[in-house]
C-alpha cells in the first residue's frame, strides 16, 4: 500500500483536480513559488501556471471575496488562508455572503468554494498563529466545515468538498501534514457529512476531530493493555453533522467522552454533548458525558504550558478511566 | 385630494403622538414640506406633505396618540373642497394601557406553573408582575410540601429500573455521591428475597449440568408482565368447588345433536358462557384500572380471555363479547384461536381488548390451582380438573357428583372482597342451574 | 448640458443614442421614483414588512451606469439599490414581489429589499453590508479573466464603503491583475449621518484611485448623460484588458438612510437645494419635454408600478414548511 504524508496528499488532490476541471483554481498568499507556509500547493504553479495559482497580497478579505465572487459566477475556486487566525479577517466575506448568498436569493445561486486553513497549537507559534476556530463555522447555517485526521480523509474530503456546490471551511492541522498513511493513487472521495467509526470498542464512545482522533486511537491502545475497549468516532464534516452513528456508539456504549483541542465554552463538545442529550441514547447513559477540550486560554508560547493547554495522550486515557470507572 | 395617514416609522410601532402642528388648515404646502411633528417611543419626527396642496379637515390635535396608518388630514388641489364622505370627525384615540400587565416573561412562568395571574400583584415598574413576582407567588401556594425525596441515578439505570419495575430508592449506588449506575440496578434483589437462595441460585454450576435456553423476547414480555401484575396488584383469591352434574348433562345433550364432522363442546366453552353471563351483573369484575389516570373504566363489552398453553410461552386469545354467543359458537371461536395461537396465527386483534380471562387447566389433572391476573383486567379464573366425589345430598347421604375447583384472582385495588363472592355466587348458579341462564 | 450651443439631437447623435432611447431611459428614471414612492407609501400605510433605503433623487446615477453595460456583464449592488435593478432590467413585479416577501419574488420572499438578485440575469445581488460587494467583485472579474471572456461587472457603493478595509484590499487586487471591474461609488454626501466632509481628508473620493494606480474620474451623478459617459469610458477600458476604473458620482438622496431618520445632520434647504439640481426634470428638459407629456409620462410609470403592486398584492406568501429550503445546495 502507497503512503502519503497529509500534506502530500492534499497537493496531490490538488493537482488531480486541476487536472481534472479547468474551473478549479487556487488563490492564496505565498501559495505561487513559496509553495504556500506549509508546503501544500508545491509545485502547482509550476504545471499550473500564476493564471490557476494566483498569488496574492496580504489581503484576507480580498482572498474570501475572490472566493465568492468566482463561485458565484461559475468556477470553482479553493483559496488558502494562511493561518485560520487570519480567517478573522475574511470573517464578513465567509458569514454574512458566502453562507448566506444562495438563501437570500431563494436558493437560485450556488457558491462552490472551498477554503483551506490550518489551525491548532503545537508548533510554538504562540496566541495568534495557534487557533482552532472551527466553532465560529458551525455556528453558520450555509457553510459547511471539514477537519479531515489522516492522509486518507484529507484528499478524499479535499475532493468532495471541491465537487460540493456549497462553501466548505476546510481545516488542516499544522502536525498532521507530517503524518503518514496510506494514500490511493486515483481520484477518489470521502463523502462529506459521513461520520465514521475509527475503532470500535464496548466501554466507552470518544467523539474526536481532527489530531484528537490520533491522540485518541493511541489512548485507546494504552486502555485496551488494561481491559478498557474504547470505541472513537471522527465526524470529519462538523456541519451539517452526521449524528446517527454516534448517537448509536453512545446506546452500545452507555459512556462518551468529547476530544477536541478548541477551547472548551462555547465548542463543539457543547454541541455534541447536546445531540447526544436529546436523542435516544439518553436512556442508556450510565454516566454523564464528559468534555476534553482546550483550556479557555490563548495557546502560551512556552513549550510546556502549551502542553498542557489543549488535550493529550495522557489525558485522554486519564480522563476515560475516570468516567469508566464511575469516578466521575 | 390627497389622504395623509399617520405613517409608521419604525417596525413594531403601533401609535404616534402629535407634538406640534407646523402649518394649519388652509396653508398651501409643498410636496416634502413638514406638516406635523410627531413622536414615537424613541424619537421625534416630521410627517411630510405627500404631494403638493392645500392642508384641511384636520382630525388630530397636539397630545393625540395616534395609531398608525389613520388618515389624519388632507391635501387638496387649489379649488377643491373637502367631500361630503372625507372622514372628518376626531381620530378615536386609545387611551394608553395601565399598570397591572405582566411581563413576557411573568406570562410564561405563570403558565407553566399554572398561576392564575389575576391573583398575583406585580412588583415591577407600573404595577408589572414579574417573574420573581410569580415565582414568589408559586412558592407561597405551595407552602408547607416539601420536594419528594430526589434519587440520584444515570439515564441507564432509570430505564432499567422502569422496565424491571425496580424502586430505585431501595437501591444502593455505587457511582459518585451515590449515584445509582446501570451495574446497581441489574444487581438489585428485592428485599424480600431469601437472602440465602439468592445466594443458592447464583452459585455457579459446573459447566454441563445444565443446557442454555436464551430467554425469548415472549418469555420475558410474559415475565415482565406477570412480575408487574404480582408485585403491583394485590391478589385476592376465592375458591368455590362447583357441582358440574347439570353442565355435564348439558353437554351430552348438545354433543349428541352435532354432527359427527364437528367438535364436541367443551367445560371450557361452557364455563366460558357461564362466566360471560354472570360478569353482565357484575361490572366491577369486568374493569380495567388505569392507574395513570387514576381511574377504573367499567367496560361495557365482555370480551373473555381464554389461556392457551404454547410450547414456548403462553397466550391469552380473547373472545370478543361474549354474553352474546351460545357455547356452540364459543366452542367453535375458542377451538380457533387455539389452533391458530399454536401455530402462530394470531392476529394483533386477537390478542387485544380482554376484559377478564379463565386459565383451564383441568385436562392436565390439576384439583385447584390460582392463576396471576392479566394486567390492565381486573380477575381471572382458574379452573382446575372435573373430579367424581362423594358429596352429601339434601337428605345427608353421600353421593357421587362430578366436581370441579374454581379459583377466583381478583386485584384488591378494584374488587372488594363481599363483590368478589356474589360473583362466585352467582357462577356457581349459573354452572349448577344452567337454565337459569334462559331466564 | 455638457454643450449649450449642440442641440439635444446632437448630443444624443454623438453618442449613437437614438431619442427613443433617450425616452427609454427618462422612463426607467421614472418608473424608479415610482417605484420608490410606492415604496415608501406601502411602508407608511404598514403593509411592508422590514426597511428599506430609498433612492430617490439618484436616478440618472442607476440609468446612466447601466447604460453603455451589455446584459451578459455583472451587477454587484448596494443597499441602496432599487434604482439599479430597475435600471438593469429586473421586473417590477417581480422586485415588487420580493418587496413584499412574497413566494413569486426574485429571492421567493427571503432577501427583501436590501437582497434583490437575479443570478439567471447577471445580476448578483444587493447587499446590505456596506462594502460588501467589494470584495466579490475581485472574485467575479478574476472568474472573466479565467473564464477568457470580455464580460465587465460593476461594484456599486456608497461613500461610507469606501472607508472599509475591504474597499483598500479589493481595488489593490483587482487593480494589480488587470481585473475588468468598474468600482462606482455613489456618493450621496452621507454615510448615514456621516457627511463625506467629516469622514474624508479627500477633496474627492475618486483621488483614491491613484493608491492602486487605477484612474479615478469624478462626474455629476445627476446628470444622466455625463454618468453615461464616464462609465462607458471605464467599461472600454476594462474590455480591453486595462483593468478597472474608479468612478465617483456626486448624488443626493432625499429621504432619510433608512424609515427611522430624523435628518437632524442636514438642512432642508440643502435639500431643496439638490431638489433644484433633480435628475428627471433635468432630463426632461433637456429632451426638451413639456411638463405636460413629462406628468403624462410619469402617470405611466406609476401606472407600471401600480400593475406591479397588483401582482405582488395577489401572490402567496412563502409556506413555511419549505423554511429550510436553499440553505444548501
Amino acid at each position: 500500500m502507497r503512503e502519503l504524508t497529509y500534506k502530500d496528499a492534499l497537493n496531490e488532490a490538488l493537482f488531480q483536480v486541476m487536472k481534472a476541471d479547468e474551473r478549479v483554481f487556487c488563490i492564496g498568499e505565498d501559495i505561487g513559488v513559496y509553495g504556500g507556509a506549509f508546503g501544500v500547493t508545491a509545485g502547482l504553479i509550476e504545471e499550473f501556471g500564476e493564471e490557476r495559482v494566483v498569488d496574492t497580497p496580504i489581503s484576507e478579505a480580498g482572498i474570501a471575496g475572490a472566493c465568492v465572487g468566482s463561485a458565484v459566477t461559475g468556477m470553482r475556486p479553493v483559496g488558502e488562508i494562511q493561518f485560520m487566525d487570519f480567517v478573522t479577517i475574511s470573517m464578513e466575506q465567509l458569514v454574512l455572503q458566502a453562507a448566506k448568498i444562495r438563501f437570500m436569493f431563494g436558493g437560485k445561486a450556488t457558491v462552490p468554494m472551498v477554503l483551506r486553513m490550518p489551525g491548532g497549537s503545537g508548533t510554538g507559534a504562540a496566541a495568534q498563529h495557534s487557533e482552532s476556530l472551527e466553532n465560529w463555522f458551525v455556528h453558520v447555517p450555509g457553510l459547511k466545515v471539514v477537519m479531515p485526521s489522516s492522509p486518507y480523509d484529507a484528499k478524499g474530503l479535499l475532493l468532495a468538498a471541491i465537487e460540493d456546490d456549497n462553501p466548505v471551511i476546510f481545516i488542516e492541522h499544522k502536525l498532521l501534514y507530517k503524518t503518514k498513511g496510506h494514500v490511493p493513487e486515483e481520484m477518489y472521495t470521502v463523502p462529506l457529512s459521513d461520520t465514521k467509526v475509527v475503532r470500535e470498542g464496548r466501554d466507552i464512545t470518544v467523539v474526536a476531530t481532527s489530531i484528537m482522533v490520533n491522540r485518541a486511537l493511541e489512548a485507546a491502545e494504552q486502555l485496551a493493555a488494561e481491559g478498557i475497549e474504547v470505541e472513537i468516532i471522527d465526524p470529519r464534516t462538523l456541519n451539517p453533522l452526521d449524528e446517527e452513528p454516534i448517537i448509536r456508539s453512545v446506546i452500545k456504549t452507555g459512556r462518551a467522552l468529547i476530544v477536541h483541542e478548541a477551547v472548551k465554552t462555547g465548542g463543539y463538545g457543547g454541541e455534541l454533548v447536546s445531540r447526544i442529550m436529546e436523542s435516544e441514547a439518553f436512556d442508556y447513559l450510565d454516566a454523564p458525558i464528559r468534555r476534553l477540550a482546550g483550556l479557555d486560554i490563548p495557546i502560551p508560547y512556552n513549550r510546556t504550558l502549551e502542553y498542557h493547554t489543549v488535550p493529550q495522550i495522557e489525558s485522554i486515557v486519564s480522563e476515560v478511566k475516570r468516567i469508566v470507572r464511575g469516578e466521575v | 385630494m390627497k389622504e395623509i395617514i399617520m405613517p409608521k416609522f419604525g417596525f413594531t410601532q403601533e401609535t404616534a403622538e402629535v407634538v406640534a402642528w407646523l402649518v394649519g388648515e388652509g396653508d398651501v404646502v409643498e410636496a416634502g414640506d413638514p406638516l406635523l411633528e410627531v413622536t414615537t417611543d424613541k424619537i421625534n419626527m416630521e410627517v411630510e406633505a405627500p404631494v403638493d396642496g392645500i392642508l384641511a379637515g384636520v382630525r388630530v390635535k397636539v397630545g393625540d396618540v395616534v395609531p398608525v396608518t389613520e388618515i389624519i388630514a388632507y391635501l387638496l388641489e387649489p379649488g377643491e373642497s373637502l367631500p361630503q364622505d372625507a372622514l372628518t370627525g376626531p381620530v378615536v384615540v386609545e387611551a394608553p394601557p395601565t399598570g397591572g400587565t405582566a411581563t413576557p416573561v411573568a406570562a410564561r412562568v405563570a403558565a407553566d406553573l399554572g398561576v392564575d395571574l389575576t391573583k398575583v400583584s406585580g412588583s415591577g415598574s407600573g404595577g408589572r408582575i414579574t417573574r420573581q413576582d410569580v415565582e414568589g407567588f408559586a412558592t407561597g401556594a405551595k407552602n408547607g410540601q416539601t420536594p419528594a425525596e430526589k434519587v440520584r441515578a444515570t439515564p441507564a439505570a432509570r430505564r432499567i429500573a422502569r422496565e424491571r419495575s425496580v424502586d430505585l430508592v431501595q437501591v444502593a449506588g455505587s457511582g459518585p455521591r451515590g449515584r445509582i449506575q446501570e451495574a446497581d440496578v441489574l444487581a438489585f434483589q428485592p428485599a424480600a428475597a431469601d437472602r440465602g437462595l439468592v445466594e443458592a441460585a447464583i452459585e455457579p454450576l459446573p459447566a454441563g449440568d445444565y443446557r442454555v435456553v436464551p430467554m425469548t423476547n415472549m418469555r420475558r414480555s410474559i415475565g415482565q408482565n406477570l412480575q408487574q401484575s404480582w408485585q403491583q396488584a394485590p391478589h385476592i383469591m376465592f375458591q368455590a368447588d362447583i357441582d358440574m352434574t347439570a353442565v355435564e348433562a348439558l353437554l351430552v345433550k348438545g354433543n349428541h345433536r352435532l354432527s359427527p364432522d364437528e367438535p364436541k363442546i367443551t367445560i371450557t366453552a361452557a364455563v366460558t358462557r357461564a362466566v360471560a353471563w354472570t360478569l353482565q351483573d357484575h361490572p366491577w369484575l369486568n374493569s380495567r384500572l388505569v392507574e395513570s389516570e387514576n381511574e377504573i373504566h367499567l367496560m361495557s363489552h365482555i370480551n373473555i380471555g381464554i389461556a392457551v398453553a404454547l410450547e414456548d410461552g403462553l397466550i391469552v386469545p380473547v373472545v370478543k363479547d361474549a354474553n352474546m354467543k351460545g357455547m356452540k359458537r364459543l366452542n367453535e371461536e375458542i377451538r380457533d384461536l387455539a389452533v391458530r395461537a399454536r401455530s402462530n396465527q394470531l392476529k394483533p386483534d386477537d390478542i387485544s381488548g380482554g376484559t377478564f380471562s379463565i386459565s383451564n387447566l383441568g385436562m392436565f389433572g390439576v384439583d385447584r390451582f390460582t392463576a396471576i391476573i392479566n394486567p390492565p383486567q381486573a380477575a381471572i379464573l382458574a379452573v382446575g380438573r372435573t373430579k367424581s366425589m362423594f358429596v352429601p345430598d339434601d337428605k345427608g347421604q353421600p353421593v357421587v357428583r362430578p366436581i370441579c375447583n374454581m379459583t377466583l384472582s381478583a386485584d384488591h385495588r378494584v374488587v372488594d372482597g363481599a363483590v368478589a363472592a356474589r360473583f362466585m355466587q352467582d357462577l356457581r348458579l349459573a354452572l349448577e342451574a344452567p337454565e337459569t341462564m334462559l331466564l | 448640458m455638457s454643450s449649450a450651443v449642440n442641440t439635444f439631437q446632437d448630443e444624443l447623435a454623438r453618442r449613437g443614442l437614438s431619442i427613443e432611447q433617450a425616452h427609454a431611459m427618462l422612463q426607467t428614471m421614472m418608473e424608479i421614483r415610482a417605484f420608490e414612492e410606492m415604496a415608501e407609501e406601502l411602508f407608511a400605510r404598514g403593509l411592508v414588512h422590514g426597511t428599506m433605503h430609498l433612492s430617490i433623487g439618484q436616478e440618472a446615477s442607476a440609468v446612466g451606469l447601466s447604460a453603455p453595460l451589455r446584459p451578459d456583464d455583472y451587477l454587484l449592488n448596494t443597499h441602496r439599490g432599487h434604482g439599479h435593478c430597475l435600471a438593469w432590467g429586473s421586473d417590477p413585479k417581480l422586485m415588487m414581489a420580493e418587496f413584499m416577501g412574497k413566494e413569486t419574488g426574485y429571492c421567493r420572499g427571503r432577501g427583501g429589499s436590501m437582497h434583490i438578485a437575479d443570478v439567471e440575469s447577471n445580476n448578483l445581488g444587493a447587499n446590505g453590508i456596506v462594502a460588501g460587494g467589494i470584495p466579490i467583485s475581485v472574485g467575479v472579474g478574476l472568474s472573466i479573466k479565467l473564464r477568457k471572456t470580455d464580460q465587465v461587472v460593476t461594484s456599486i457603493f456608497g461613500d461610507g464603503a469606501a472607508n472599509e478595509g475591504a474597499f483598500h484590499e479589493s481595488l489593490n487586487m483587482a487593480s494589480i491583475w488587470n481585473l475588468p471591474v468598474i468600482y462606482y461609488c455613489e456618493n450621496n454626501q452621507y454615510a448615514m449621518s456621516m457627511s463625506v466632509e467629516r469622514a474624508f481628508n479627500v477633496e474627492k473620493i475618486s483621488q483614491r484611485a491613484a493608491a492602486y494606480g487605477i484612474p479615478g474620474k469624478t462626474v455629476d451623478g445627476n446628470d444622466l448623460l455625463a454618468v453615461r459617459d464616464v462609465v462607458a469610458e471605464a467599461v472600454d477600458r476594462a474590455r480591453a484588458g486595462h483593468g478597472p476604473t474608479l468612478i465617483e458620482a456626486l448624488t443626493y438622496r432625499y429621504k432619510g438612510h433608512s424609515k427611522s431618520d430624523r435628518q437632524l445632520y442636514r438642512t432642508r434647504d440643502e435639500v431643496k437645494e439638490w431638489q433644484s439640481r433633480d435628475p428627471i426634470l433635468r432630463f426632461a428638459a433637456f429632451l426638451e419635454i413639456d411638463s405636460e407629456t413629462r406628468k403624462a409620462k410619469q402617470a405611466e410609470a406609476r401606472q407600471v408600478i401600480e400593475d406591479a403592486l397588483t401582482f405582488a398584492t395577489e401572490s402567496p406568501e412563502p409556506d413555511v414548511s419549505t423554511i429550510l429550503e436553499g440553505v444548501y445546495a
